[in-house]
C-alpha cells in the first residue's frame, strides 16, 4: 500500500489542529494558555512508544476510537499540572475527592476538540467510549500493546504551559492497517511512499542503531541498552524542536546518495566527557574539554555515523558517502537548526530518522538524527529489494579474495 | 623494521595508529588528506600506507588509485569506518591491498598488515 507525502501532510495537520482545538477547550474552561509545542507522525515500535515520559507522573484520560477512526487515544498531564488546572475550573479549589472527575471532564472535552476534526475531514463519525482516570508513571499511562515487537504509527502532540514549566501530551495510536487505508484514500498517489518498506526501513535503521551502540562498547567498554529507534514526520519548522533544548557535543555529516541529507550524532556534555576518556589511552593535557577530547568524539561520530548508515547502502546495494565529521558544541536546537534550514529549502515536511541509546543508570546518552531528503528517501524506498532486508553486513573476505 | 605512512584526518586516530605500530614499525610520516598521502608517499616510498577512506580535499580511495598508478608494488591498506559493500569493492579496484573496519583491535590490524605483505 502506498500513502503519498501530501497525506502525511495531512493527518498530521489534523492531529495538529485538533491539538490546538483541545488547548483552546482547556483555556475556555480554565484560562490557562497552552501552547502546541509540536506535533508528529513516528513509526515505531508499539512498546517503545511513551519511551520520554519515562520517570515523570501523569494524571489523564484514555478511551477508545471506533467508527471511521480505529483505535486508542490518551491525555495526559504532568500531575503537578493538576492542582492549578482544577483551581482554574470554575468552582475550582476542589478537594482530592474531586481531583478525579475534574480532570476526567476537563479531558474529556479536551479530546473531543481533538477528535471532532478528524470526524468532520473524514465526513464520518468517530464514537468514543467514556473517558477512563489514568493515574501513573512513564509510559504506563499507555494502554497495553497486543504485539509489543509490532510498528505501529502514533501521533504525538506536545503541549506546554509557557510560564509554568509544565507539560502535556496527546498520543493517538490508530489501528495500523485502518489508518494506512485511510491515508491512502485520501492522498492523489504522487509522491507516494511504499507504506511497508518504510517500516522495513525503519527496521533496517534499528540494524544501525544497534551496529553503532557495538561500536560505542567495542571503544569504550560502555555497555548500552534501551536502543529506540523511529521514523518521524514533521513540519520542517519543527524539526529542530525534536531535540531537547540543552548542551550536546557530538557530530555532524551530510551524506550523499540514495538517500542523501544531514546526520547527526549527539552526546549530552557529561556522556560525550566521559566517552572521550573512555577513548584516550593517556590523561589530556589540559582541563576541560580538550582538544585530544574533541578529537576522540570527533572519531566517535565518524565510526557511529558509518556504523548507523552503511547497513542502507550495503542492502540497496549502492554506497553513501559522507562528509568528514564536523565537531559540534552548542545548544541542541542551535545544531540542528542550520541543517533544518537546508532541508527546509526544497520541502515543507521531512522525515526525522531518529534512535536514542543510553545505559540503565543515565551515565550516558547518545542520539542520532537524520535528516534525509524526501525525495531520495522516497527512491530508497522504491529501490529497496523485501529479499535483501537482512543484507546488511559486506562479505569482506570474498571482495578480497 | 618495515615502514609505514598513516593517512587519516583523525589526530585520535593517528595516535591509536602509531601506538599500536611502532612497536614493529617505523612510521615515516603522518597526513591528514588525500593529497598529502600521495605527496608523502612519492618522497618517502614507504613499505606501507595506512589509509583512512573519508578525508577532507581528496578522498583515501582517489589518493590509493594514484598511488598504485604510480607505483604497482606498493601496499595500501584502507582503514577506515566505513562498512559498504559498494565501498569496498571501490577500494579493491583502485588496488587496496586489504581492509580494516572501525572500531578495530591491534590483533586485527597485526593480521591486516600480515596479510597485505605476504600477498
Amino acid at each position: 500500500m502506498e500513502v503519498d507525502i501530501q497525506s502525511l501532510e495531512t493527518f498530521n495537520q489534523l492531529a495538529y489542529e485538533g491539538s490546538q482545538q483541545a488547548t483552546a477547550m482547556l483555556a475556555q474552561m480554565t484560562g490557562i494558555q497552552a501552547d502546541v509545542e509540536v506535533t508528529k507522525i513516528t513509526l515505531m515500535d508499539r512498546d517503545d512508544i511513551g519511551e520520554e515520559l519515562a520517570g515523570q507522573s501523569f494524571v489523564g484520560i484514555g478511551f477508545d476510537l471506533e467508527g471511521a477512526l480505529v483505535g486508542d487515544t490518551t491525555l495526559v498531564f504532568e500531575e503537578a499540572c493538576t492542582g492549578p488546572i482544577v483551581e482554574a475550573l470554575p468552582g475550582g479549589a476542589a478537594g482530592d475527592e474531586l481531583v478525579e472527575s475534574s480532570v476526567e471532564e476537563i479531558g474529556n472535552i479536551m479530546m473531543s476538540g481533538f477528535i471532532d476534526g478528524w470526524a468532520d475531514f473524514l465526513g464520518a463519525t468517530i464514537e468514543h467510549s467514556p473517558p477512563q482516570y489514568i493515574e501513573a508513571t512513564g509510559a504506563d499511562v499507555l494502554p497495553d500493546a497486543d504485539d509489543p515487537n509490532e510498528q505501529v504509527f502514533v501521533f504525538k502532540s506536545h503541549i506546554e504551559w509557557p510560564g509554568e514549566d509544565l507539560h502535556f501530551y496527546i498520543y493517538m495510536l490508530p489501528a495500523y492497517d485502518r489508518l494506512t487505508e485511510l491515508m491512502a484514500d485520501s492522498g492523489t498517489g504522487d509522491d507516494a511512499v511504499p507504506v511497508d518498506k518504510l517500516s522495513m526501513f525503519n527496521e533496517m535503521t534499528k540494524e544501525g542503531t544497534a551496529t553503532a551502540a557495538a561500536n560505542v562498547t567495542q571503544m569504550t567498554g560502555i555497555e548500552t541498552d534501551a536502543e529506540v529507534t523511529q521514523i518521524s514526520f514533521a513540519p520542517v519548522e519543527d524539526v529542530p524542536k525534536q531535540v531537547d533544548n540543552k548542551a550536546y557535543v557530538g557530530t555532524a555529516v551530510e551524506f550523499s546518495g540514495t538517500p542523501s541529507g544531514y546526520l547527526m550524532i549527539l552526546f549530552d556534555e557529561e556522556s560525550a566527557m566521559n566517552v572521550a576518556e573512555a577513548l584516550m589511552p593517556m590523561e589530556p593535557d589540559g582541563e576541560g574539554f580538550t582538544d585530544m577530547h574533541e578529537s576522540a568524539i570527533e572519531e566517535m561520530g565518524n565510526i557511529m555515523t558509518s556504523g548507523f548508515i552503511d547497513g542502507w547502502a550495503n542492502v540497496l546495494e549502492t554506497s553513501v558517502d559522507h562528509t568528514p565529521p564536523r565537531v559540534v558544541h552548542d545548544m541542541g536546537r542551535a545544531i540542528i537548526d542550520p541543517l533544518a534550514a537546508q532541508v527546509g529549502q526544497h520541502q515543507e515536511h521531512a522525515f526525522i530518522i531518529e534512535s536514542h541509546m543510553q545505559t540503565d543508570d543515565l551515565e550516558f546518552g547518545c542520539e542520532i538524527h537524520a535528516l534525509p531528503d524526501d525525495a531520495e528517501l522516497r527512491q530508497a524506498l522504491d529501490d529497496l529489494d523485501v529479499a535483501r532486508k537482512d543484507e546488511t553486513e559486506p562479505d569482506v573476505e570474498r571482495i578480497f579474495e | 623494521m618495515s615502514e609505514v605512512l598513516i593517512a587519516d584526518d583523525s589526530e585520535f586516530m593517528r595516535n591509536l595508529l602509531r601506538e599500536i605500530l611502532e612497536e614493529d614499525h617505523q612510521i615515516v610520516g603522518e597526513v591528514e588528506n588525500g593529497v598529502e598521502a600521495v605527496e608523502v608517499y612519492k618522497e618517502q616510498r614507504p613499505d606501507l600506507v595506512m589509509m583512512d577512506i573519508v578525508m577532507p580535499i581528496r578522498d583515501g580511495i582517489e589518493a590509493t588509485d594514484e598511488i598504485k598508478n604510480g607505483d604497482p608494488e606498493a601496499t595500501v591498506i584502507m582503514c577506515t569506518s566505513v562498512g559498504q559493500e559498494e565501498k569496498m569493492k571501490e577500494a579493491v579496484k583502485a588496488g587496496a591491498d586489504g581492509y580494516i573496519t572501525k572500531p578495530f583491535q591491534k590483533p586485527s590490524v597485526i593480521e591486516a598488515i600480515e596479510d597485505a605483505v605476504g600477498a
